[in-house]
């Protein structure tokens, strides 16, 4: 055939109204083989001769280590070999990966756990330092190794003039001061960390199943232990078929994947090693702690003035995460002094808009608060206080549909009635979804078939859907007649999920390579149409040169005209991505002041972003967001015993997240008042402003201002009764 | 968990001789429905050498008559949330039942199992731990993490007793039966917890060789009507934070007769004749709610994080009694 001539034309999402598949309700393509367990996940692999690992932790932070005798281990029938991990002397540093003492690998996964509990170990445990309060004190053990550090506050960096900020405030017509306290979040994944890997001899690459956000990226950390090279990362295989969530904490191998790949190089076999959920507790990764205070001062008609916030990150071994102050509005004289407390437990990692709740839940309740002080109600101060004339009316839209018009609790909050009250919050969110350089190839066959193929990994979110989805609409094609490959490491590279620039980098590089598929197709319909280039209409399974519907061609007519498979290449495209977004939302809540039940009764969500290319995967995730945000809210605490460093919350009966019960009516509305011609992530948005809208309305319910999350039965009646 | 013998005897009598003399970390125990036994084991909490099935063994049968219920101790709890006759006639019980875990969990638990199910402390569930319900010497939650702790009748343990049924049932009236070598012995459920003052390696009255196997109940005084109210902190699936069984006959406007237990606040169902003599003889309203709330806690001893409690059991009797209202 002849080669494909030079692309005509840029690819362009083209308008709205013309698009037949994007910009729709798709299903998930992928959503029979979920529910109906065909989908294969890294957890579900079964390679003959597999090995089951299992790993043994120390149940505390921080310890010296005795002895570890794991010579009854070795003995029982099945285990077949036992990595030990760390040796008589060792200290122990902190909990998660610094508490793997040794791994054992066995011919089922019961004898790996029964060989888990035949090694014994000795150490003498230490304080555990898993307080940050005790963290702070002088006499408190240092937990913070960086080199050289001689206390656990860490990263203390203050911002703006303090004595002008305080004169500032002084100076202002109203103001208010509060102090919130946050606790520690974990994703919960529901499918674990964890790997499966097959290695293979001489001259043949080891295949590694793994639960990745970064299937393209994800070999090169194994190679040290696979035994190879620094630079032979394609000499490892990754394929992550399926995957069940991320949510920021599944960047890299992870101490787990190390162990795991060095224990198949020694054994030679197969090797299963995903973490249990108390291992996926305590090493999984969390979302960061805080503890703020601030001060919000403003004019008499609630125009802020001036800020000034002192915050603490507890993000244990890691540094924490916090998005700053003032979070989103707009003031003028800013004062910001965040630190970091070390604590000896595991290191938060990134989740779902990393440091951005926490920075909501503080600046949104300051801002509450002001409203009702100043007498200027809480819709009104935070559109006064918003540069984006969009936001302002997103804040408009999710108050008319959550009833704020007919509400009686504007500026005061309401008095219970038989313990009852119901009250309404806002809150507002902002993003900068990334786009970066990713290809995709697509492959038409002459037997109409077409193949869209991109390194790229679906968390849950429905990424895999829109591979399929962009092709389609572009060939004039249903979505079923595109199959979307993803989720291994020989496809065309992509991004790592993070950000999210998923869609941002996928999006433009998978339309780049269907506009190329198209054109190569129109080059060969010159002859048989008449048409140039780019002069063609491909709609409904069907070609046809513009203007003349007569001339045309069927979908399986253009492929048979191919005399061997058509395969093209695309690339990130700039000019089909732009990454800003706004969200408001808004909760209303009943509150029990007699037992402190906070009920959500409704939620409303209110996203803008580029062109939806899936608007039900769009509202799912704009639900999903609302529904994090709720649990964080409502129920979510990791708990450390203090004295003794147990962590007592490494299950789900103690770590407790929301379910059917705890969801309200939610609304998710797409913001489509700006046609963007551009397309974005957006996934991290909606989940920032939730947590802060519930604690606003139950304020807005009963007058009880909630300033440590969650907001469980303990926590409302000792915030309506004090300390008993 | 440790690996174990699963025994399948052929008759309840043969069931009892596998069991053993005396309690202990890998002494024998009864498995019928396995929704505790295993939790436990999974945990390392005990270890039995074998486990007994006597699931097959056990009525499951719920049967009504004009005094009362029978109840068979291998009924799932979904059947007993499910009948009919208990709905109508023991609403506290039907309501306790359909108040527990999940669907899958009520239908695969039994009534047996449920009333002798094991602490759920996160210290006494940590593999790692040692206290006072583990053999070790000294309650962790005393001085730890004890937001779910109880406030009343604690020490030196201070777990609170995680069975709604058993709440319910205590406001009911009911009565244990108990097979063991030396046959049968029925045994009010008023008596059949024990505290943690009287010991430590047990919460009932049941010895290592006995099978609860029946359970019945007393239909309530004409007039009464009953209630279980469960509190949970995630109402999807969730222990009780705090609950409260009654049986309550009003007359006229005016309290005749009730009968209050607590839930979730104390390590055995709260029997609170404090709180029935606050109601009785006094009218039905808010005001005789209030004190019987405070009546309820007025002895209540609260640790570091469980104050609340106090706070709670006054709401949970309010919401209570205002639904018999």
């Amino acid at each position: 055939m002849s080669q494909p001539r030079i692309p005509a034309a840029e690819p362009s999402w083209g308008k709205r109204a013309d698009l037949d598949v994007l910009n729709r309700d798709i299903p998930r393509i992928d959503g029979p083989d979920k529910v109906t367990g065909r989908a294969v996940y890294t957890h579900d692999v079964r390679i003959p001769g597999m090995l089951y690992a299992a790993l043994l932790r120390h149940p505390v932070p921080r310890a010296l280590v005795e002895s570890i005798d794991v010579s009854a281990a070795e003995a029982l029938p099945g285990v077949v070999h036992v990595l030990q991990v760390k040796e008589a002397g060792d200290e122990l540093r902190y909990s998660g990966d610094d508490s793997v003492l040794a791994v054992v690998s066995a011919e089922t996964p019961e004898a790996a756990r029964d060989g888990v509990r035949a090694i014994v170990v000795k150490a003498e445990n230490l304080e555990p330092v898993v307080d940050t309060e005790r963290a702070k004190e002088a006499d408190a053990p240092l937990v913070n190794y960086r080199r050289r550090a001689d206390s656990n506050v860490a990263g203390s960096r203050a911002r703006g003039d303090e004595e002008k900020v305080k004169g500032a405030i002084d100076a202002s017509a109203k103001s208010v001061e509060v102090s919130v306290e946050i606790p520690t979040q974990h994703h919960v994944c529901l499918e674990t960390h964890g790997h499966v890997i097959h290695p293979k001899g001489e001259g043949e690459r080891s295949v590694v199943y793994a639960s990745t956000q970064m299937v393209s990226q994800h070999g090169g950390q194994l190679v040290r232990p696979l035994g190879l090279e620094n630079g032979q990362g394609d000499k490892v295989h990754v394929l992550t078929p399926h995957m069940g969530g991320g949510f920021g904490s599944k960047f890299g191998a992870g101490v787990e994947g190390m162990l795991c790949a060095r224990i198949a190089r020694e054994t030679g076999r197969p090797v299963h090693l995903m973490l249990s959920r108390a291992d996926e507790f305590a090493m999984g990764g969390n979302r960061s702690g805080s503890k703020q205070t601030l001060k919000l001062a403003g004019d008499a008609d609630g125009k802020f003035t001036a800020i000034h916030v002192v915050a603490e990150r507890h993000g244990g071994q890691g540094g924490g995460a916090f998005a700053g102050a003032p979070y989103q509005y707009e003031v003028p004289e800013v004062y910001l002094d965040a630190k970091s407390v070390k604590t000896a437990a595991d290191s938060n990692r990134a989740m779902r808009a990393p440091g951005h709740p926490q920075a909501s839940f503080g600046m949104e309740t300051a801002v509450d608060m002001l409203a009702y002080e100043t007498g200027v109600d809480p819709l009104t101060i935070r559109k006064r206080n918003l540069a984006a004339k969009m936001q302002r009316r997103q804040l408009d839209r999710v108050a008319a549909e959550i009833g704020w018009d007919e509400h009686p609790n504007k500026l005061a909050p309401g008095v219970p009635e038989n313990g009852i009250g119901v009250g309404i919050g806002f809150g507002v969110c902002r993003w900068t979804p990334g786009g970066r350089r990713a290809r995709c190839n697509v492959t038409v066959r002459p037997d109409g078939s077409v193949v869209s193929a991109t390194a790229t990994q679906d968390l849950g979110t429905g990424a895999r859907t829109y591979v399929a989805a962009i092709v389609a609409e572009e060939l004039g094609l249903e979505v079923g007649q595109v199959t979307a490959r993803i989720g291994d490491s020989d496809l065309p590279p992509n991004v790592a999920s993070g950000g999210s620039v998923t869609t941002g980098s996928s999006a433009p590089a998978i339309k780049d390579a269907a506009h190329n598929a198209r054109e190569a197709l129109e080059a060969l319909l010159e002859d048989v149409l008449g048409a140039e280039v780019g002069d063609y209409v491909w709609k409904a399974g069907r070609v046809h040169a513009v203007g003349d519907p007569e001339r045309s061609l069927a979908w399986k007519e253009v492929c048979a005209l191919l005399r061997q498979p058509l395969e093209v290449s695309g690339q990130f495209q700039q000019s089909l991505y732009e990454g800003r977004i706004l969200g408001a939302q808004a909760a209303k809540v009943e509150v029990d002041t007699m037992t402190g039940r906070v009920k959500v009764l409704k939620m409303v969500a209110i996203q803008d972003q580029g062109l939806p290319l899936n608007r039900m995967a769009l509202r799912s995730q704009i639900n999903g967001g609302m529904i994090q945000a709720l649990s964080y809210g409502l129920l979510e605490q990791r708990v450390f015993d203090k004295e003794d460093g147990f962590l007592l919350s490494d299950n789900l009966q103690l770590y407790k997240i929301a379910g059917a019960q705890e969801m309200p009516e939610m609304v998710s509305i797409i913001d489509d008042s700006e046609e963007r011609d551009s397309v974005c992530g957006m996934a991290e948005a909606p989940i920032i402003p939730g947590q802060s809208a519930i604690a606003n309305a139950i304020y807005n319910a009963c007058g009880v201002r909630m300033t440590r999350m969650p907001f469980t039965p303990d926590n409302v009646l000792t915030a309506i009764h004090g300390s008993v | 968990m440790q690996p174990f013998e699963l025994k399948t005897p052929a008759s309840l009598e043969d069931a009892i001789k596998e069991l053993p003399s005396e309690r202990s970390y890998t002494a024998p125990q009864p498995i019928a429905g396995g929704q505790d036994i295993l939790t436990v084991m999974k945990d390392d909490i005990e270890a039995p050498a074998s486990l007994v099935e006597i699931g097959h063994l056990l009525s499951s049968e719920i049967s009504e008559e004009p005094g009362g219920l029978t109840l068979g101790a291998g009924a799932t709890i979904q059947d007993i949330a499910d009948h009919e006759g208990v709905r109508s006639g023991f609403t506290a019980l039907a309501e306790a039942a359909a108040s527990v875990a999940s669907p899958q969990i009520r239908s695969q638990g039994t009534l047996g199992g449920n009333l002798n199910q094991r602490p759920r402390c996160p210290y006494y569930r940590h593999s790692a731990v040692s206290c006072f319900k583990r053999g070790g010497n000294v309650c962790l939650a005393e001085f730890g993490f004890n937001k779910y702790a109880a406030i009343l009748g604690g020490g030196p343990s201070y777990f609170s007793h995680p069975s709604d049924l058993a709440t319910a049932l205590m406001a009911l009236g009911a009565s244990v039966v108990i097979v063991g070598p030396e046959g049968e012995r029925t045994v009010p459920i008023a008596d059949y917890y024990v505290g943690p003052e009287e010991a430590l390696d047990r919460e009932t009255v049941l010895e290592a060789y006995e099978v609860v196997t029946k359970i019945t109940v007393p239909r309530p005084a004409s007039g009464a009507r009953t209630t279980y109210y469960k509190f949970k902190e995630r109402d999807s699936y969730d222990f009780a934070l705090g609950a409260a069984a009654i049986s309550l006959r009003v007359e006229a406007g005016t309290i005749a007769e009730a009968r209050v237990v607590l839930g979730g606040v104390a390590p055995r169902p709260w029997h609170s004749p404090e709180t029935e003599a606050a109601l009785v003889g006094k009218p039905m309203n808010a005001e005789t709610w209030k004190s019987a709330g405070e009546a309820a806690v007025a002895d209540a001893v609260p640790l570091d994080m469980n104050g609340y409690k106090v706070h709670l059991v006054k709401g949970i009797l309010h919401r209570a009694l205002e639904s018999l209202a």
